[in-house]
């Protein structure tokens, strides 16, 4: 007869034979994880309180606190107007991205002859969407919408807006088509948000005498809530790449400046990741309330 | 006489009956029974997208045909996007000055097993938070949800200063050990996908293949990785592109000696004209000597990622919808 203590240790030593397998999957992303990720993120926020100085024999530090920030918002006033005008361009964008993303998505999940083919275009810029392409594209002013040349819109904007707001639309004309273009995979997870709700749905209103328009907006746009939340944080996040980041631009030329250096550049960046993720929380957290809201409902 | 009269007009009801019968059969053809599967509707919605598709397209026509492009016809302003003649040696300039075929070798090097080792990476990490039972399991997911989020910005110097140390710069290492080990290119996301695709396999076929003797890496890449093909053909088609197409990071990590095909077009310029070229464009903005190979070369790089787009467009936005990707 085993005692208690031994059936135990046991089932003890049967549980973590069970976790020891789940941990060796997980090593790999364990190691990689600790070299690639938590040991560059942690350096580079204690980069971001010091000056760093880079001598024939590597690196000397100089604690500064929270100077590195002070002096790039207080001092060189340069970054927080980058930073301002780059969220509000940013604020004007995503919702841009999201409302086009969904209604060609509604439209592409229609039922008509020539589906697969156009779906296949409109994720074709994932392909296409490579930085020094763009770039290039952008440069040669293929990205524009044709209309805005041709109608002249810039008058119209400066007619109707003031100096600033207006110059931050036509910002926003001249590289329409590549903000199109940054909307394929949010095209592709609406699509397939769209799968998820049931047709029966649809017949059961339809039978009750709803319209289309009912149907839309009493059933689709609820049941999408979750899927639009989820497309904000991506774009949020595909954003932080965009080629036309003048952020990224200015912390990788401060990175090799002598008189700034990398401290001064991981302040840049810090500073710019919290706004983000504030963003993305703030995304998130009204996300959780309209569809919080639509749970009690039911 | 009135039964010959009554008879006639039943004639006419019946002819008329038929006719609007028709005739409704016919508007509802046109106009649907929603509003949405009418001729007319799917008229409407094809046109629509297609402008939408037109704007989607018009960039990659305009590369095509500016590469094709003499100089005289970059030049004129009536030539619009088909050229007048067709013009080859902008494509021979851009395969000269991008060293085409050494940048290809290096970028494919990097794509193609860069997106290998990560399917099979992300998959065993995906397996383990969908499937298997450890402690500390929701910290792990969370931390990749953060990682996700994390700007590469802030972590480049870093590892710079670690590959550096490594000796792996300006060598495939930069990219295929992170990749090997999780951290590739957006590895977060592609751990996620597979996590959302096994926690929606039956659980049953694991049990079954237990009871009957398998081990857990056994059943692992016999029987879980084989029904995970077509995440894994997502996962590796998104992560081939990213990779193809990555800027950025190379150009931090493959700044000499190995450099991919994206590097390469900034450098184009200088390469076939020497410091000539610069002085010009930089007053101008738009050099129509080097417009022409500029966008050759562009269709040249993105050529490839196209190609395989298209031999797997089908099973990939099929694979997208079935991973459950999103739920």
């Amino acid at each position: 007869m085993k005692t208690v203590t031994e059936r135990r240790k046991g089932y003890f030593l049967f549980r973590w034979k069970e976790y020891g397998v789940g941990y060796l999957f997980m090593l790999p992303w364990m190691i990689g994880f600790s070299a690639f990720v938590a040991f560059p993120v942690g350096w580079s926020l204690y980069n971001s309180f010091n000056k760093v100085i880079i001598n024939s024999d590597g690196f000397a530090y100089e604690w500064v606190g929270l100077g590195n920030y002070k002096r790039m918002l207080i001092q060189d006033n340069t970054y927080p107007i980058i930073l301002i005008s780059l969220f509000q361009e940013m604020l004007i964008m995503i919702p841009l991205i999201l409302i086009f993303a969904f209604i060609v998505s509604l439209m592409l999940n229609q039922r008509f002859p020539g589906r697969g083919f156009m779906r296949a275009i409109f994720f074709l810029p994932v392909i296409f969407a490579t930085g020094q392409v763009l770039m290039e594209l952008f440069n040669q002013g293929a990205g524009k919408l044709p209309f805005v040349d041709q109608y002249d819109m810039a008058a119209l904007v400066n007619q109707f807006f003031n100096e600033r707001t207006a110059n931050m639309i036509l910002n926003v004309l001249g590289k329409a088509v590549i903000i199109l273009w940054y909307s394929g995979v949010q095209i592709l997870i609406f699509i397939a948000g769209f799968q998820t709700i049931p047709k029966t749905i649809y017949e059961a209103v339809r039978v009750d005498g709803a319209t289309p328009w009912e149907s839309f907006w009493k059933i689709t746009f609820p049941a999408m809530l979750p899927f639009i939340g989820l497309n904000a944080v991506f774009t949020i996040v595909d954003l932080f790449t965009f080629p036309f980041n003048p952020v990224l631009e200015i912390v990788q030329r401060n990175m090799f400046s002598p008189n700034t250096g990398y401290g001064y550049a991981s302040a840049m960046a810090w500073l710019y990741f919290a706004l983000v993720m504030l963003l993305i929380g703030i995304t998130l957290w009204i996300t959780y309330r309209a569809t919080k809201g639509r749970r009690e409902l039911r | 006489m009135k039964l010959s009269e009554t008879y006639r007009q039943i004639k006419i009801e019946a002819e008329r009956t038929v006719s609007s019968r028709r005739a409704q059969q016919l508007k509802k053809l046109a106009l649907g029974q929603n509003f949405n599967d009418g001729w007319i509707a799917k008229a409407i919605l094809l046109g629509l997208l297609s402008v939408i598709a037109f704007l989607y397209v018009k960039p990659i026509l305009y590369m095509i045909s500016t590469g094709l492009k003499s100089v005289e016809d970059l030049i004129d302003p009536v030539v619009g996007l088909i050229p007048r003649e067709l013009h080859f040696s902008n494509y021979a300039d851009a395969l000269r000055g991008l060293h085409y075929w050494e940048a290809f070798a290096n970028t494919l090097t990097i794509a193609l097993f860069g997106s290998l080792l990560q399917v099979f990476s992300c998959a065993l990490t995906g397996y383990a938070l969908a499937r298997l039972k450890f402690p500390g399991k929701n910290l792990f997911f969370f931390l990749i949800l953060v990682t996700f989020l994390i700007p590469p910005q802030i972590t480049i110097v870093p590892l710079y200063m670690v590959f550096n140390k490594l000796g792996w710069l300006n060598t495939p290492f930069v990219f295929l050990i992170p990749a090997l080990l999780g951290q590739g290119m957006r590895g977060a996301l592609f751990i996620i996908i597979f996590r959302q695709f096994f926690l929606s396999q039956p659980k049953s076929l694991e049990e079954a293949a237990k009871i009957d003797g398998a081990s857990l890496f056994r059943l692992f890449f016999r029987i879980m990785l084989p029904l995970a093909g077509a995440a894994c053909l997502v996962v590796f088609l998104f992560s081939f592109i990213w990779y193809w197409n990555m800027h950025f990071e190379a150009s931090m990590f493959l700044s000499k000696d190995f450099t991919p095909l994206s590097l390469r077009l900034s450098a184009l310029e200088t390469e076939l004209m020497g410091n000539k070229a610069i002085n010009y464009s930089a007053d101008v903005g738009k050099d129509p000597v080097s417009e022409g190979p500029k966008m050759a070369a562009a269709f040249l790089i993105i050529l490839p990622p196209l190609i395989v787009y298209f031999i797997a467009q089908r099973w990939f936005t099929e694979g997208i919808e079935r991973t459950g990707l999103v739920e």
